[in-house]
């Protein structure tokens, strides 16, 4: 079940995360999805409102933030599995327990204080910097989400996936051989089938994600949103970010995931740090109950190299080494390439680029 | 290693993501040593002072061992010169308008602000700590140290009056603390007018280069004097004429030797001890933001010392986890690398780990090591010891940076239990998402600070400070300035040294009481017993002292109490205390006034009592009228008490408490038996303490009178009397180690014994140096001084969000 779940930045002044899943258990005990041992299964109790057909992924959420201007996270929107992202692992799910949310505690200001910390104390400088750079385009969702978005810049988006980095500049640093691109290239279901059109011509496999599912706001009819999901998958995107029907969530109607984002990155308060760090320990915690390693996508926001490096650091120390491969975290970003490209550049010659000196993407 | 990553390309690093150095580079810290041709005199009267002849000690970097510069040894003479450098300076500085001195000390803010780089690695290198923690932490707050007192003495005028400054103030600094422990104590004592000389350990440059930025400024050179030297020196400087007092920081052991050291001696003392901090992990806490707290306690430089930590059994297991997964992903390496939590403290910081684990490990327990930290001296990995047997010798012993001991507690009572069971009472932080449940253990905890879900925020505002043998000294917030403040008109302290006294034997010897001859007039009613428990009792020595009036005639016979008299006397204050200190102020203060209506109800038999210790009718008529009234203003202060401070940077408040002391022994004076004796109680009760306290000697008739009221009214036990020799009563409550504070008026003599005995326990103590006060005065016999040692203060902070 491959959703990914953006979610947006503009849930303030709801309850603490602890009273609605308790609000759950009291008002809509039937709710929850029961029995399914696999991928696939379908649900065994009544299937959550609003849902209709479908097959549940259950289990936790974890922790979100609110007033911080942050996202919501660990829920799914049930999918089919025709849409499922081609992961290595995926989510096999677990008992949903809403002990586990109800027992979770964040305390804002604490995290607050971590998230302002983690900006200063890992900085990474000259070889280090370079490197943990070229690794941040390897995370890197490269996206465009325009109205105005048409074949011939979508195309252009493809050729930079596939070419991130000037060759001249892997040369110098010894990684040309390396097979150096973006994880994915991002764009509107409309525009999957010149996406996947210009991969292949480039002859790259870079995959094709697409934010199917009433891409910002999630608030169609659920036939529409799944239709939508087939036709981008018809149109060969292998991976579809989910936009969650958060009412459900405000709700109290938990579902799982196996890849979580923190939001659309169409909203003014995007990818937080604290939000971040709040939804990477809820990821460990999943983990170690279950073994199941959640991806994480922060969206919308990052656009300088400074930041990249931030988040590569920061998945370093909440989560660990062995999260940071494409499979388990993604940085969802259209500008941010060309940034580090411009730091590379600098790196290897000693100077700063003009503006001509980098190919546009 | 962090430290020791070899040079590696791009190429293996995107393979293995690894971190690299970051290094800070210190040319500017070496150029300025250059500037002293890396020959480190001492800054006195806004100059260097480099006198020949001295032993010199090498300044080092911690790490490499590198000799950075020599630094001589102060001699007697380098300090009775900087001692008359401040003095000379202080007679122009104290009389300034407080608007001046704010403008100099805005200067100096600026002057940091000029050269911070040069400070933070200056700071860093000699020390090994964290730059990042110097940069990002220190410096910016010790400019707001400074700027925030500069606010302080600018509106001094207003808001302090009725106080004038001290003098000269000594401060002795151990090689563990930081300079901004020191500009936490110059800051609000150049504030309030007074002048200081800084002695610190040889090798510590910053605050020499402190003090020649405030000297460059110009205008007021001898006002802030740094010389180095040995911690032995301490007596030395406190015994130089005009100073005034002396404020030390460092090892327990040291202060309790500076304290018995110092006994007699003109300077007061201000004890800032110890380093340990306390962490109460609750099952509703956030743990992993409590981890962070961990590591922000003990293994980010921020703290001098190690962390008690306490975690709720059915959080034990998923804290252990959270801890050792975090420990692994710490860094350890040179302090001016720019990218690691921790750095190194010396070679001697590192052997008092060790031996702490080796014998905690030897002593049963797990010892869990983690982190990229280098594996040679000085550096020491983060460390975690638990399931050390609570009994064993490590659980009592002071832990060190950077160990955490964890015990698990299983309620919240429990907790209090543990926690307050220990001679330590420096800060401590709580962690629990239950707003009730974290107040309650806020409250109950018995330090000078304590944060609700966080650890060690600090800002100028908020008083710091501590209780029992974290000594009884404060810095930042008003509590910060009466350190270096007086009441106006107190004279200046001098040196009443007896040289010949015996503490082994001062006090004690009970005299014999024997028949003082035949029983003139109309027999004399039974003989007074002791008042303690509420009733009252008959002495443990089951013998009497007479009392004789002004004609030498026998006015009645008093308990003679001893030893015992006072173990049963302090053991009644302690069962009464938790009861009075949950009193709402309005009932103590209406109790406070009911005494004061049974005093002047009875004010015939008052006024016949003083008469016959040779008062005039008048006077003694005033001093029941001004005893009553004594009673009755310190239960309407009792009303306000603590206030809430508004923190920068912090969202929520933080509280300013005031505490009750515990049980107070106060030894009154011979003088004003009764208006002493009501003003003493007075403003002990109000605060909250529970009170054992020694009459005067001569006239105990009054107080003992007052007891007869006190007995109806009061709980029992809250206030004890105890008649008897004011000597031995002296030493027995002086050597109590439940006595949490005493107030001593009497001989110069007692004075020094119960500074040098007030060292076991390490007691606050008031004496008065065989000065008699003027109790009938407003200032000296009900002035703010004696709210102010009535009471300590306690920071609680509570941020907030959701």
């Amino acid at each position: 079940m491959g959703g990914r779940i953006p979610t947006r930045g503009s849930r303030r002044g709801q309850r603490a995360r602890g009273q609605r899943a308790r609000g759950q258990r009291a008002g809509g005990g039937g709710q929850r999805a029961r029995g399914a041992e696999g991928p696939g299964a379908e649900v065994a109790g009544p299937a959550p409102r609003g849902t209709g057909a479908g097959r549940a992924r259950r289990s936790r959420g974890g922790g979100t933030q609110e007033g911080l201007g942050g996202g919501e996270l660990g829920v799914e929107e049930p999918a089919t599995a025709a849409v499922a992202r081609a992961m290595s692992a995926r989510n096999l799910g677990t008992e949903l327990d809403l002990s586990w949310i109800s027992k979770i505690q964040v305390n804002q200001p604490a995290v607050l204080r971590r998230a302002e910390q983690i900006q200063a104390r890992r900085m990474v400088k000259k070889e280090w910097q370079a490197a943990w750079l070229l690794k941040a385009v390897t995370f890197i969702d490269l996206t465009t989400l325009s109205g105005d978005d048409t074949s011939s810049n979508v195309q252009r988006l493809c050729y930079k996936a596939k070419y991130p980095i000037r060759e001249d500049l892997l040369k110098a640093l010894n990684v040309h051989d390396k097979g150096l691109t973006t994880a994915a290239v991002c764009v509107y279901p409309a525009r999957v089938c010149d996406a996947v059109k210009a991969l292949k011509a480039a002859g790259s496999t870079i995959p094709v994600a697409s934010v199917a599912t009433g891409f910002p706001a999630g608030q169609t009819h659920l036939k529409t949103r799944l239709e939508e999901i087939r036709l981008a998958v018809e149109d060969g995107a292998t991976e579809i970010d989910v936009v969650i029907n958060r009412t459900l969530v405000l709700t109290g109607q938990w579902e799982g995931s196996d890849f979580i984002k923190t939001s659309t990155g169409k909203e003014t308060v995007n990818a937080t740090f604290p939000v971040a760090i709040v939804m990477l320990r809820a990821i460990r915690d999943f983990f170690w109950k279950t073994g199941n390693k959640i991806g994480f996508k922060p969206a919308g926001g990052i656009r300088s190299a400074k930041d990249s490096l931030a988040w590569l650091s920061l998945i370093k120390e909440e989560l660990g080494d062995e999260w940071l491969t494409p499979e388990l975290f993604r940085i969802g970003a259209s500008t941010l390439l060309s940034d580090i490209e411009r730091q590379i550049y600098h790196h290897v010659t000693g100077r700063y680029a003009a503006y001509h000196d980098l190919p546009m993407s | 290693m962090a430290a020791t990553h070899a040079q590696r390309s791009t190429r293996e690093i995107f393979t293995t993501l690894e971190y690299g150095p970051v290094p800070e580079s210190h040319a500017c810290a070496l150029a300025w040593l250059d500037t002293q041709d890396r020959h480190l005199g001492h800054y006195v009267n806004g100059k260097w002072l480099k006198p020949e002849h001295r032993n010199s000690v090498p300044c080092r970097d911690p790490i490499t061992g590198e000799n950075l510069a020599s630094c001589p040894q102060a001699q007697a003479e380098d300090v009775a010169a900087a001692v008359e450098a401040a003095r000379t300076a202080w007679e122009n500085w104290s009389g300034l308008p407080g608007a001046s001195r704010a403008q100099y000390l805005t200067r100096l803010a600026k002057m940091i602000q000029k050269h911070q780089r040069l400070l933070w690695t200056l700071e860093s290198l000699v020390t090994g700590r964290a730059v990042r923690e110097v940069r990002d932490r220190d410096i910016p707050l010790a400019q707001q140290l400074l700027q925030w007192h500069a606010v302080q003495a600018y509106t001094q005028e207003e808001t302090l009056a009725g106080w004038e400054p001290m003098g000269v103030i000594g401060l002795i600094l151990s090689p563990t603390f930081s300079f901004l422990e020191m500009m936490w104590r110059i800051c609000p004592a150049l504030a309030v007018g007074c002048t200081v000389v800084v002695l610190v350990p040889p090798g510590s440059p910053t605050p020499l280069l402190l003090a020649q930025l405030a000297g460059e400024l110009g205008s007021f050179p001898g006002i802030l004097n740094v010389i180095n030297g040995p911690a032995s020196l301490g007596p030395i400087l406190a015994s130089q004429p005009g100073v005034q007092k002396v404020t030390f920081c460092g090892a327990v052991e040291e202060g309790r030797v500076l304290r018995r050291t110092l006994a007699g001696q003109g300077a007061e003392l201000g004890l800032a001890l110890g380093a340990e901090s306390l962490l109460v992990l609750t099952e509703a806490a956030d743990v992993d933001s409590a981890v962070e707290g961990v590591v922000d306690a003990a293994w980010s430089d921020r703290s001098a010392g190690g962390l008690r930590l306490l975690i709720q059994e059915s959080v034990w297991d998923e804290t252990m986890r959270r801890l050792q997964e975090r420990m692994a992903r710490l860094r350890g390496g040179r302090g001016l690398d720019g990218a690691v939590d921790m750095g190194a403290r010396g070679a001697a910081a590192h052997d008092l780990a060790q031996r702490y684990v080796r014998e905690a490990q030897s002593q049963g327990a797990q010892v869990f090591q983690a982190g990229d930290v280098p594996s040679v001296s000085p550096f020491f990995p983060p460390t975690l010891v638990s399931d050390l047997p609570p009994a064993s010798p490590c659980t009592q012993a002071e832990v060190p940076w950077p160990v955490v001991v964890a015990s698990p507690f299983r309620t919240a009572k429990e907790a209090l239990a543990v926690a307050n069971g220990t001679p330590r009472g420096g800060s401590a932080s709580v962690w629990s998402e239950r707003l009730g449940q974290a107040l309650e253990l806020g409250y109950g905890l018995r330090v000078g600070t304590v944060w609700i879900n966080a650890h060690g925020l600090r800002h100028p505002e908020v008083p710091t400070g501590g209780c029992k043998e974290s000594g009884s000294s404060w810095h930042g917030g008003p509590d910060g300035l009466y350190e270096y403040l007086r009441p106006s008109g107190t004279p200046a302290r001098l040196p009443s040294l007896s040289e010949n006294l015996n503490y082994d034997t001062f006090g004690l010897a009970v005299p014999l009481t024997l028949p003082s001859g035949p029983e003139i007039g109309p027999s004399p009613a039974a003989p007074y017993g002791l008042f303690i428990g509420g009733r009252f009792q008959a002495p443990g020595a089951r013998s009497s002292r007479c009392i004789q009036d002004s004609k030498g005639n026998l006015q009645a016979y008093v308990a003679e109490g001893g030893a015992k008299d006072i173990r049963g006397a302090v053991e009644a204050a302690h069962q009464a205390a938790p009861g009075w200190v949950s009193q709402p102020p309005g009932a103590r203060a209406s109790l406070l006034w009911a005494l004061a209506s049974a005093l002047e109800r009875r004010e015939s038999a008052f006024t016949s009592a003083l008469e016959r210790h040779g008062v005039e009718l008048k006077t003694a008529k005033v001093e029941v009228e001004l005893s009553a009234r004594r009673l009755r203003a310190w239960g309407a202060r009792a009303q306000a008490q603590g206030h809430l401070l508004q923190v920068a940077e912090l969202r929520g408040p933080v509280l300013r408490l005031r505490e009750p002391l515990g049980v107070l022994a106060i030894v009154c004076p011979d003088e004003w038996p009764l208006l002493a004796f009501a003003s003493l109680l007075a403003a002990a009760l109000a605060h909250g303490n529970a009170v054992v306290l020694v009459p005067s000697g001569v006239c105990p008739i009054p107080a003992l009178e007052v007891c007869q009221d006190m007995a109806t009214l009061l709980p029992a036990g809250l206030v004890n009397v105890v008649t008897g020799d004011r000597d031995h009563l002296t030493r027995c409550l002086a050597l109590h180690q439940d006595v949490q504070a005493l107030w001593y008026f009497g001989s110069a003599q007692g004075s020094q014994f119960v500074e040098w005995a007030s060292a076991g326990n390490l007691k606050p103590v008031w004496v008065n140096r065989g000065r008699p006060r003027a109790w009938d005065q407003e200032a000296q016999g009900a002035g703010p001084e004696l709210g102010l040692r009535a009471a300590r203060t306690k920071a609680l902070w509570l941020p907030m969000g959701d």
